[in-house]
């Protein structure tokens, strides 16, 4: 049984038919070739495959795709791209806060999700928000700086100043 | 020439990171082929058992299942194993642990797959699983292969230990245990399959050497090397746990036979339970020192638990006994190591590669020794460490650069160790809680062995392609796994070449375009293949002035690039004049040097990493729980080509190393894992790493290195398990002496301090 959706995906409206049991994740990477959200565990643990589904973050293995209808979701893809990179991108990569990279489209959809609703938030805030996102390969504390180094940025845009 | 140049050891952005940040990557998971199959894979429902029969006839009746496959349907050798091939490709008679491979399923959709894999029909007989090393080295116990379950021993004596004991003032004597850890690497096992353009079998799929890949591939196919292709640029993690075959041979298989493109991503369930491990080992230790403070024995004994197969558990057993006595001149040195088979899993090559678990054990007797001769635990260290020239704890000597005391001098230079003495915390996590807090600082010292030692053949060759603009593509043969190595590279090219690193580029581990450059493990890759190539750079100099000789008459010696430009004792030429439209490309090898003499098995090494890692904690008396708050890292890689990796390393192996202290362990019962997923195998977060982590270069050069580097992603972070231990000591006054250390742990030690 298949289940009609619409769902604005990074700006673009899709009418798909998905199962019942198909999961976000699995809509976005299988059926939109969107495999910028990573599967990690599939139950909710890791953080790898974390989008925005209304601005805020998701695991996506944990949303079911039929969920989504009528909402918005945003992934990694949507955010920028090379040459025109969206501020969170761009302080991951100047913080070297990626490493294999397999966990940073989860982390900086997490970060952003934080940074929408609190634009300045405390260390300690950024660690609370990013604690269900894995990360095998850093110390986290990259992560971190990068988190803030683009809040303090993506503030200064808001304000229309140049950081 | 030997003017470093900017580009070397500056903080430059990764040449994968734009990619990587814009979810842009294609990563081993992602990779999709039209018309391809999903592959299941049917793993053992005992840990132990016969197989009797097995009935793929119910899985075959599930639409979408394209194609069940069994032992019968592997065409060459059903074995493979880097180092002993004792592990079935497709178990035939008997499985041995709960991830032996017993059918593979190809089915339309993954949901197909998985269903015709759970109505694979096996009929077992069950066995008792092995699942006590010590029980299953005993003589009458069941061994699980032809030559029974010790899988490899070693045995090495230097001096006189009971004579060096009796001089001995003080003698310390413990056992340790330290559990079976996971890699628990971010991506787990994944890959395609399918036929290239020129009718080659490709995998490209998740790994960490390509050559090793294709000829394991090849031999279970029974096919000519040439007709395997074996690519795998960019993986996801691995740190010695994609080091042996996991996708590549059954997705190849499948491939084979049904002619399709296939495709597998595990689950993270199957990850766990299927690939290797870090060791679980038993260890004794019993080490003694003069009144002087010098070292003079250290009697080590290690049984480690190498599960089901070989893998890599004999070397890695050959390295913990190598490294027994650690970065120290000891006179007398005794040291006996077991690797048994059982059916726990099984385990090989993780980040330290038995320098791990050595580790812990003699560390934490170190602080024991210079407590009790009343020491300063750094002074005792520095005491002892060895320096070039000195016979390393097995009796060889010491010919690399060897900075391991400066790095304990640097340690001790540092603020964390000199703040040691306040027992109190100076910020509080949470104030009200300051009379229960305790604060503590350790260290530890480690070295390790680079590269693949003596007996292996280690070797990296590069290709290296000019093209007529002056553009240049490297071609290595390693992987991308998240070290930041094809950046390093590109960086000595740079420097060598004085090309800026905008007119470079990277490819990387393809058996069809790029040289075989060695295995991505061993903290080598910078070494070996950073040091091929600079050959190449070398190389393509000479080329050029040859060339230009014969061309432009110019007199003989290499030229060198300038943009699009030649220039050379005959002056300036655009390399177009001499190139036309053609490349120039050059290969270079170099091969690893080694020690003099071979004490068997990839032993010894001739060159080591050092580090010092001094890590302060905060343990709360009332709920027993650890907080690690600062580490220090003085770690001596040689020359740092990139600061910024050099960093990223250090500090993912701290949290590792915290892992490993605090919270990681594989649990399994009776051969049954009860850790299958990130809920009950739990690592670090963001919760977990302290804020304050500083990672110092203490840079000995190794000459024999590009620009001096050595590789440090082990040394990283060995050292840091002990030296958090340490520290828990230093603030309780209690020493554990089993990993990981749980509040619970604290809190049952602290009550019985008490009575
Ligand atoms: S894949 Fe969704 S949380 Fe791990
Ligand atoms: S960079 Fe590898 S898991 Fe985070």
């Amino acid at each position: 049984m298949a289940i009609p959706i619409r769902v604005k995906v990074n700006g673009q409206v899709e009418a798909l038919e998905v199962a019942p049991d198909e999961s976000l994740l699995s809509m976005l990477r299988e059926r939109l070739d969107l495999t910028g959200a990573k599967e990690g565990c599939n139950e909710g643990e890791c953080g790898a495959c974390v989008v925005l589904l209304d601005g805020k973050a998701v695991n996506a293995c944990l949303v079911l795709a039929a969920e989504a209808d009528g909402h918005e979701v945003t992934t990694i893809e949507g955010l920028g791209r090379p040459g025109a990179l969206h501020p969170l991108q761009k302080a991951f990569l100047a913080h070297q806060a990626v490493q294999c990279g397999f966990c940073t489209p989860g982390m900086i959809m997490t970060a952003l999700s934080l940074l929408l609703e609190n634009p300045a938030p405390t260390e300690e805030e950024v660690r609370t928000a990013i604690s269900g996102n894995l990360c095998r390969c850093t110390g986290y504390r990259q992560i971190l700086d990068a988190v803030q180094a683009a809040a303090q940025e993506m503030r200064a845009g808001a304000q229309g100043r140049r950081p | 020439m030997d003017k470093t140049p900017s580009v070397v050891g500056a903080r430059v952005k990764r040449i994968d990171a734009e990619d990587k940040v814009a979810g842009r990557t294609l990563y081993p998971s992602d990779k999709t082929l039209p018309g391809m199959l999903w592959v299941e894979v049917v793993r053992a429902a005992h840990p132990h058992a016969r197989i009797r029969e097995i009935d793929v006839k119910p899985a075959l009746e599930v639409p979408g299942v394209v194609r069940v496959l069994t032992h019968r349907d592997v065409p060459g050798e059903n074995a493979f194993g880097i180092q002993i091939q004792d592990m079935p490709v497709l178990c035939f008679d008997r499985v041995r642990y709960l991830g032996d491979a017993v059918a593979l399923v190809g089915a339309e959709t993954r949901q197909a797959a998985r269903e015709g894999a759970r109505r694979v029909r096996v009929d077992y007989e069950v066995l008792e699983p092995i699942t006590d090393p010590e029980a299953a080295m005993a003589p009458g116990a069941v061994a699980l292969h032809p030559k029974g379950n010790i899988m490899h021993q070693g045995h090495f004596e230097k001096g006189d230990l009971a004579a060096g004991f009796a001089c001995c003032a003080v003698i310390v004597e413990n056992d340790y245990s330290v559990p079976m850890i996971d890699h628990a690497f971010l991506e787990t096992e994944a890959g395609i399959s399918y036929y290239d353009e020129h009718g080659r079998l490709t995998v490209d799929a998740c790994g960490q050497y390509i050559y090793r890949d294709q000829t394991q591939i090849a031999r279970a196919l029974g096919l000519p090397l040439h007709q395997v292709r074996v690519m795998a640029p960019i993986v996801g993690g691995a740190f010695g746990g994609k080091d042996e075959v996991t996708v590549q041979i059954h997705l190849a298989l499948m491939t084979f036979h049904t002619q399709r493109p296939c495709r597998m991503v595990a689950t993270r369930e199957e990850s766990i339970v299927s690939h290797t491990k870090r060791h679980p080992v038993k260890m004794s230790y019993k080490t003694g020192a003069d009144r002087q403070g010098n070292l003079l024995c250290v009697q080590a004994r290690f049984v480690a638990d190498t599960g089901a197969y070989a893998s890599l558990g004999g070397p890695v057993l050959n390295v913990m006994m190598e490294h027994a006595a650690g970065p120290y001149r000891v006179p007398n040195v005794k040291v006996d190591g077991y690797a048994v088979y059982t059916n726990n899993g099984f385990s090989g090559a993780f980040r330290g590669f038995g320098c791990t678990q050595a580790c812990v054990g003699l560390e934490s007797q170190m602080d024991l020794m210079a407590a009790a001769l009343r020491l300063d635990p750094l002074k005792f260290r520095e005491q002892n460490v060895l320096h070039k020239g000195d016979l390393a704890g097995l009796g060889y000597p010491m010919t690399c650069e060897v900075g391991a005391g400066r790095t304990v001098r640097s340690a001790q230079r540092g603020a964390l160790y000199r703040s040691r003495r306040r027992r109190a915390p100076a910020k509080p996590a949470t104030p009200s809680l300051k009379p229960y807090l305790r604060r503590g600082v350790g260290v530890a010292t480690q070295m390790q062995g680079l590269g693949l030692g003596i007996g292996i053949p280690d070797y990296a060759e590069v290709g290296l392609d000019l093209r007529p603009d002056g553009t240049l593509q490297l071609r290595a043969g390693t992987n991308e796994i998240g070290q930041g190595a094809y950046t390093a590279y590109l960086q000595i090219l740079s420097g060598r070449l004085g090309v800026p690193l905008s007119r470079l580029s990277m490819v990387g581990a393809d058996t069809a375009l790029t040289p075989d450059s060695g295995t991505t493990t061993a903290s080598r890759t910078i070494f070996a293949v950073g040091k091929a190539v600079e050959l190449a750079a070398e190389k393509l100099e000479r080329v050029l002035g040859e060339r230009a000789e014969r061309a432009f008459g110019w007199a003989p010696g290499p030229a060198r690039l300038q943009g699009d430009q030649l220039a050379g004792s005959g002056g300036r030429r655009p390399l177009r004049e001499l190139l036309g439209d053609e490349e120039l490309s050059v290969q270079a090898v170099f091969h690893v040097p080694v020690a003099e003499r071979e004490m068997g098995d990839g032993l010894p090494h001739r060159f080591y990493s050092f580090g010092t890692h001094v890590a302060e904690v905060e343990v709360n008396t009332l709920t027993g729980e650890i907080a690690v708050t600062a580490v220090e890292a003085h770690l001596d890689g040689g020359k740092v080509i990139s600061r910024t990796g050099f960093e990223g390393q250090s500090e993912g192996g701290i949290a590792q190393g915290i892992g490993y202290a605090l919270m990681e362990e594989v649990r399994l019962e009776g051969g049954r894992f009860l850790t299958t997923n990130f809920h009950t195998y739990v690592i670090p977060t963001s919760l977990d790493v302290p804020e304050d982590l500083r990672t110092v270069p203490v840079e000995v050069r190794e000459p024999e290195g590009p620009y001096g580097a050595k590789g440090i992603s082990e040394t990283a972070m060995v050292g840091v398990t002990p030296a958090v231990l340490n520290a828990i000591a230093d603030a309780l006054g209690v020493r554990f002496f089993r990993l990981p250390v749980r509040a619970e742990d604290v809190l049952a030690a602290l009550q019985e301090k008490k009575t």
